[in-house]
């Protein structure tokens, strides 16, 4: 099967490029495909599972080159996703899966949802004066990397950046904690480790930056994301926790780049997806989808020198060797 | 070839597909037939959009069409039967689509569609599985991929702008309705005619709305391709600069602009056509808008992109195409001298100008001095500007050609040198880099540019005694800078890599005398300049190379001495390879030590500038050999003797016998005369007409016995290197390392050869021979053994190994660290490949060769027999061997460890593939290929089949595999694992599987696929079509037959509508409820419960400390749920600020719609009501 446009019904680009990423997913189809359908018309129109499905369906009759997502824009704006606005696909990409997962209800589904999204990671608060520590277990759907450090020095590839981004940081002076051993605000050590990284792994470059608090504008420059990820190769052993049976899992390879061209405040949102089926990338441009090669995803790294130019700012990777 | 030309060409089975696509479409294959070129050549896509007003004009045009041919047709039998045929298709077309034109095109458009389909099956199917299907093409060529990509850039353009001439006809004809119609008031907004055109009104706006977005899409789509393209163009430029850069140094290669002009002035034309595009567009706008038009938010972001990418490449496209040179410079650019005249020349790629506009062009020298002290300054005397004469010379291009410059000094401007400057001292003047900018006014279709761009940096010098060093400071720059504008390099120069430095100095020689340096050469001037054997880390500074030397002279004074004694007197000599060159006295003793008395050889003196000599062995009856050196030649001698003169008659002059020449053999064992017969001169001194009553003289060389033999300074001390000098080893064996060839050789012996450093080594051993190559840094081996030779070949680190084994010779292949083997054994031959990390074997086996390869960890095998060979591979862990059987051969593919095994059996191929522990095997058979797929334990098969190929899968306990297959190939699967077959878009029945006990069958057809699963006891069957929804089978207690689906394929059906028993209604086709599931409500409610609580993570106040909070509060509601982990960390880190506004600012704000008072107008329940600014209608 081809793959199938989404006609644009005010910018709404960014919502298809994120429904292009869920839809050529398969792994998110099969669990798509077996949701409940919601008894009364009523909620049928409103139950965004369903609705991401039927369009699924409209799709895949594949009598079109596009359709127009036209019943699920309206469903999400009951869900106070609004129409003809210009979401953020981080955020939006957020928003979606949040839907999906409260409207979804069989407790197997969303179990599996999450095991194909959610990212485990330990917090780590040790203080540096004593031996006080507090761990805390969470979870993330996005992990949102920097692409400048803390003195604003570009980083120079996407594993720098993952690196930068578990870098132990340490709390000192206004940002002191108060320890509860010590009795008064000390210094803290703060850490991550990853715990168990998803199948399906989400990486959210920060590509823009405030000027005098007020403006934010992007960041243009250049950093190269890799077609297979091994974390293990680019984490240290303190930033995991996980035996190597697990580690052994870390290895991935790119699946979807949402890519964004435009400035922050009028941009154009389309997604390059590597199809598992036909084993092709696919670049989708709302209505326009055209087959397109790695060269063309590279071209979305970043270039110093142009602004305007395409973008990538959600990577998504997938498992190599699924457990 | 036509469409309707190419399916009437395809082979007996896709054919048949085409008579059952026709066989129940309302267009009869007669009326296809009669008008294939008219309909072909129409958009139906286009026409079946809602309300087009394309489709009537369309099937109009058909009707007529047909008519005509109707009148055309004779009276014959055969014209009888059709014209009775397309009347009816007449009568029948009209009655059906009369009404519904839009339907019509929509058929048509939906068999083109088909035919497209089955036309592309029918073709790869008719290659005959050569091509792995799933696999991508191979990667051709940048400069193939840049012409097509030109091409498809070219296909998209014409495109966007026929669907943009299509949105002018929507709005041409929206425009007018809407004057006709549209009268607002009170009186008519009851008149039920009224409030439906008003209707039709809103529809057609949509339509236009959608047309619009629909523009957009593709200019987005189009701009990206072409910064694809771009990139790709500006890597190639690259490569031109890097080699333009490296052929000044005297490098081969070609700097021609020819293609590089040609694309850029495509791609450069193209944009400016897209922005043409981009201003009828905005035009539009201006006859007709509305609320959220799209073209008033998205063009001009369009519109910047567009501009910045135009811009980009313009200004990348002024390249100099020659460098500053003066005219007799030679080999030797970029090194000018104050008074003597010089060109330079830059051209705009972009070959687009206006004819009316003149666009200036200017030098500068200099024009942002660097800050170093006592740089000197200097004005070009001659004219500075230029007119680049449009239409001069349309082929030639856009060139601004300098010629004729001449450079002065600026009197006063080293008056500050040499006064008692604190710090560092002022640079040499060989040292000292200026630099030319040339600029450009550029002016195309109202785009202005000012273009620049800069030479490489030369050396300015004013005696010609100073362009030895000069020319020293540009090799050095140009081997090692990467900034074309470091004018400060020689402040700080950096060292250089020997590799890098070796094969500049090569260069050298091949354009002073078209040799470059041998391996041998190569290591001495190592030992000479390094003092011991080069690592390929060595470096050298810059001070050792051109400024310090042991004998009052640098090693690149040295050097080039030899090089203009070569270029003026050795050429011929030197491009023979008849002197050894760089011979140290050690190695030359050792060469020649086991050689007959008389074996000479011809080296450069290392004690003197510019000097050749002659050492000859003579053995003695008692001890050691001796060994004679003649006093150096050098130019001034050689000027009035040639060098093969004086070792022809060269004489030694004996004490009490008559003298003779002591050169009688060239190293290794050449006659002299044989080496040296035809460089030798006829001409004597003095006419020999005129001189007959004179007898002949000669001039010769002389030398008297010494008791001690004139002796050159050894520079070098150098420790014994034996490998160097085998250069003829024991036995029979022959070796050619670089730079001597000998001939090879016969019989049983054993050839081992090591090159080093860039040598290519070629090794050919005869019939019994063994030839046992060692590739180090970065050579490459090439082996070839013939009847009944082993070839072992181990490219180390960076080395290429060829190895070509002929009946019935076994070749070995072992690549090291990122080493690439290619092994292709002949007839009979056997190869055994063993890649470790992370290496590349490639290996074809011939004709009843047996490849045999070993991956171990990451490396990458590549197999392919051909008929009727057997190819066994092994990958290690992490290995990824992949093979390709074609017919008749049998490749049982055996993967270990975590490998992945990929297995292509072309036409009649037999592929066995056994995957053990966690690899995953992906087995695509082609045509009648057979493939046998066994996963063991914990191996994950996939398995794809393509027409009419018969797979058969095995999995072993645990594993699954999954199989796809397309028309009409069998899938059957056994044994305990999980077989998930996916058949995709096939009108047959395509996949039957019958899992044997406790199998798990998963079937999933593509869209128009048709099913029949038999499974077996025990058996778990999953049946999710694509369209057709999901059925789950309970476990143990399967029902046989219920699981066939039947569709009907359904390319020109609407909609597809099950047929048989097991069929859902339609709104619930997609979704069957699992059996025993509870009420509905009650599962929402037991849901509702178990919804997780927020997540908790009271510490991340501390951990990204960000300017506040950026989400709004409603946003913060919609999360309610994933934890409030992701919420909070969304709103705590800057990061997670939205990226873009969330209200759009070319959204036009309230004040700015004057929208007329027709609420009830646009208040219908359609989704994107619309509103006419009425404004800009009169």
């Amino acid at each position: 099967a081809e793959a199938i446009g989404l006609y644009n019904l005010g910018q709404s680009c960014c919502l298809n490029s994120l429904l292009q990423v869920f839809f050529m997913n398969i792994r998110f189809t099969r669990i798509l495909r077996r949701i409940t359908v919601p008894p009364s018309p009523g909620q049928r129109r409103s139950n965004v599972p369903y609705q991401m499905l039927l369009l699924l369906e409209k799709m895949q009759c594949g009598k079109c080159k596009a359709v127009g997502p036209t019943d699920l824009a309206c469903c999400l704006s009951e869900h106070r996703v609004k129409l003809f606005v210009q979401h953020d696909a981080a955020q939006l990409f957020l928003t979606l899966w949040n839907l999906l997962k409260k409207q979804m209800k069989n407790p197997e589904l969303v179990a599996e949802l999450s095991d194909l999204y959610t990212i485990c990671i330990q917090e780590h608060l040790a203080c540096q004066k004593c031996s006080f520590e507090i761990k805390s277990n969470s979870t993330m759907l996005t992990l949102p990397l920097p692409v400048l450090d803390a003195s604003s020095h570009r980083l120079k590839t996407l594993e720098d950046s993952l690196q930068y981004f578990f870098h132990p940081e340490e709390l000192t002076g206004q940002n002191m904690c108060f320890c509860q051993q010590c009795g008064r605000k000390t210094t803290f050590l703060q850490s991550m480790k990853l715990v168990h990284p998803p199948q399906t792994l989400t990486l959210h470059l920060k590509r823009f930056c405030f000027e005098q608090s007020f403006r934010t504008h992007k960041l243009s420059h250049s950093l190269p994301f890799p077609q297979e990820l091994d974390l293990r190769e680019v984490l240290t052993e303190d930033q995991c926790l996980a035996n190597d049976s697990e580690k052994a899992t870390w290895q991935y390879e790119l699946f979807a780049v949402v890519a964004h061209s435009g400035s922050t405040s009028c941009g154009h949102y389309c997604a390059y997806i590597w199809s598992l089926t036909e084993c092709k990338w696919y670049c989708f441009n709302d209505s326009e989808v055209c087959q397109v090669s790695w060269d063309d995803v590279k071209c979305t790294y970043g270039h110093s020198n142009l602004y305007w130019r395409e973008t990538a700012y959600l990577l998504f990777y997938m498992k190599k060797h699924p457990q | 070839m036509a469409q309707w030309q190419e399916v009437q060409n395809l082979a007996n089975t896709y054919l048949e597909q085409v008579h059952q696509l026709y066989a129940r479409s309302a267009l009869p294959m007669a009326v296809r037939q009669c008008l294939a070129a008219w309909i072909e050549g129409q958009n139906w896509r286009q026409a079946a959009e809602p309300l087009s007003s394309h489709a009537p004009m369309l099937f109009h045009s058909l009707l007529v069409l047909l008519g005509e041919s109707l009148g055309s047709l004779g009276s014959g039998y055969e014209d009888f039967m059709l014209k009775h045929n397309l009347r009816k298709a007449h009568r029948d077309l009209q009655a059906e689509f009369g009404k519904k034109p839009e339907r019509f095109a929509n058929l048509v458009a939906n068999l083109l569609q088909e035919e497209r389909r089955i036309l592309r099956l029918g073709q790869a199917g008719g290659q005959g599985g050569s091509v792995p299907p799933p696999s991508p093409a191979p990667e051709s060529s940048r400069e193939q991929q840049i012409q097509r990509r030109l091409a498809e850039f070219q296909t998209a353009l014409q495109e966007a702008k026929r669907a943009f001439r299509h949105l002018e006809d929507l709005q041409d004809a929206f425009d007018f309705c809407y004057k006709v119609h549209y009268q607002p008031g009170q009186e008519r907004n009851r008149d039920p005619e009224y409030i439906q055109e008003l209707q039709t009104l809103q529809a057609k706006l949509q339509n236009l709305d959608r047309q619009r977005r629909g523009v957009l899409a593709q200019m987005q789509q189009l701009l990206g391709r072409s910064e694809t393209l771009q990139e790709l163009l500006q890597q190639e430029l690259g490569d031109w600069r890097l080699r333009q850069q490296h052929v000044c140094l005297g490098a081969p290669g070609d700097t021609n602009l020819r293609h590089l002009e040609t694309w850029f002035t495509e791609l450069g034309q193209g944009l400016f056509q897209l922005r043409q595009l981009l201003r009828e567009l905005n035009d539009l706008r201006q006859k007709v808008t509305y609320e959220r038009d799209p073209l008033v938010a998205e063009t001009p972001l369009l519109e910047q992109r567009l501009q910045e990418q135009l811009t980009h490449l313009l200004k990348s496209a002024f390249v100099v195409e020659q460098q500053p040179s003066t005219p007799n410079a030679g080999r030797r650019p970029l090194v000018l001298r104050t008074g003597s005249k010089f060109s330079a020349r830059a051209r705009l790629l972009v070959r687009l100008h206006d004819r009316n506009h003149r666009m200036e062009a200017k030098i500068h020298i200099d024009r942002d001095p660097p800050n170093i002290k006592g740089f000197r300054r200097f004005n070009i005397l001659t004219s500075s500007s230029k007119t680049l004469l449009a239409g001069d010379s349309p082929q030639e291009g856009l060139i601004c050609d300098f010629q004729y410059l001449t450079l002065k000094e600026q009197k006063d401007s080293r008056a500050g040198k040499g006064k008692g400057a604190s710090g560092e001292g002022p640079l040499v003047v060989t040292e000292e880099l200026h630099l030319i900018t040339f600029t450009l006014a550029y002016a195309y279709c109202g785009l202005e540019l000012e273009l620049e761009t800069t030479t490489l940096p030369f050396v300015i010098i004013s005696n010609n005694n100073q362009l030895s060093s000069a020319w020293a400071s540009i090799l050095w720059f140009n081997m090692l800078s990467s900034d074309p504008k470091a004018q400060q390099f020689f402040s700080s120069p950096p060292a250089a890599p020997w590799p890098r430095l070796a094969e500049v100095l090569s260069w050298q020689f091949q354009s002073a005398a078209e040799r470059g340096l041998s391996r041998e050469n190569l290591l001495m001037l190592a030992r000479k300049l390094l003092g011991s054997k080069p690592s390929p880390d060595s470096t050298v500074p810059w001070p050792k190379f051109s400024k310090d030397g042991a004998a009052g002279f640098s090693f690149w004074a040295w050097l080039d001495g030899i090089l203009s004694l070569l270029q003026e007197h050795l050429k011929q000599l030197w491009k023979d390879g008849l002197i050894l060159g760089f011979v140290s006295r050690k190695q030359e003793e050792k060469l020649l030590k086991s050689k007959m008395t008389g074996t000479f050889l011809l080296r450069f003196s290392e004690s003197v500038l510019g000097g050749v000599t002659f050492t000859w062995v003579e053995h003695h009856e008692r001890g050691s050999p001796s060994f004679h050196a003649v006093e150096p030649y050098k130019a001034s001698e050689l000027v009035s003797l040639a060098l093969p003169d004086i070792i022809h008659n060269y004489q030694m002059m004996m004490e009490e016998n008559p003298p003779e020449n002591p050169l009688k053999f060239l190293y290794p064992n050449i006659p002299r005369d044989e080496a040296f017969g035809r460089y030798y001169s006829e001409k004597q001194e003095g006419n020999l007409d005129e001189s007959k009553k004179y007898l002949n003289r000669r001039l010769i060389r002389v030398s008297s016995r010494q008791p001690k033999w004139q002796t050159e300074e050894e520079l070098v001390v150098a420790t014994e290197n034996l490998e160097m000098l085998q250069l003829q080893p024991e036995g029979q064996g022959t070796q050619q390392p670089g730079g001597l060839p000998l001939p090879p050789s016969q019989g049983s012996g054993t050839a081992q050869v090591t090159p080093g450093n860039l040598g290519t080594p070629q090794v050919t051993p005869g019939n019994l021979g063994t030839a046992q190559v060692v590739a180090t840094i970065p050579g490459t081996a090439q082996v070839t053994p013939g009847n009944l030779g082993t070839a072992q070949v181990t490219p180390g680190n960076l080395g290429t190994a060829q190895v070509v084994a002929t009946v019935p010779g076994t070749a070995q292949v072992t690549p090291g660290n990122l080493g690439t083997a290619q092994v292709t054994p002949g007839n009979l031959g056997t190869a055994q490949v063993v890649a470790t990390v992370p290496g590349t074997a490639q290996v074809t086996p011939g004709n009843l060769g047996t490849p045999q390869g070993v991956t171990t960890s990451r490396g990458t095998l590549q197999v392919m027999a051909t008929s009727p060979g057997t190819l066994q591979v092994t990958p290690g862990s992490l290995g990824t061997p992949q093979g390709v059987a074609v017919s008749p051969g049998t490749p049982p593919v055996v993967a270990t460890g975590p490998g992945v095994p990929q297995v292509t059996p072309g036409n009649l191929g037999t592929a066995q593939v056994v995957a053990t522990g966690p690899g995953v095997p992906h087995v695509t058979p082609g045509n009648l290929g057979t493939a046998q797929v066994v996963a063991s334990r914990m191996g994950m098969t996939q398995v794809m089949a393509t027409s009419p190929g018969t797979l058969q899968v095995t999995p072993g306990s645990l594993g699954t595999p999954q199989g796809m297959a397309t028309s009409p190939g069998t899938l059957q699967p056994r044994g305990l694992g999980t077989l998930q077959p996916q058949p995709q878009q096939v009108p047959q029945v395509v996949a039957s599987g019958v899992p044997d006990i406790q199998g798990t069958l998963q079937v999933a057809p593509g869209a128009v696929g048709s099913l029949q699963v038999l499974p077996g006891g025990l058996g778990v069957l999953q049946v999710a079509s694509g369209d057709l929804g999901t059925l789950l089978g309970q476990q143990g207690t399967v029902a046989v037959d219920t699981g066939m689906l039947q569709a009907a394929p359904g390319a020109v059906e609407p909609q597809q509508v099950p047929e048989e028993q097991g069929t859902l209604p339609p709104e619930l086709r997609d979704l069957e409820l699992l059996p025993g599931s509870q009420d509905m409500q009650e599962l929402l409610q037991a849901l509702e419960g178990l919804e997780p609580g927020p997540g908790t993570l009271g510490t991340l106040e501390g951990l990204e400390p960000g300017p506040g909070t950026l989400g709004t509060l409603e946003e913060a509601e919609l999360m309610p749920d994933m934890g409030e982990t992701f919420e909070e960390r969304f709103q705590l880190s800057p990061a997670s600020a939205a990226l873009l506004d969330h209200h759009d600012p070319f959204l036009p704000q309230p004040e700015d719609c004057a929208l007329p008072a027709v609420p009830s107008l646009f208040s219908s329940s359609d989704f994107l009501p619309l509103h006419i600014d009425a404004s800009d209608f009169q």
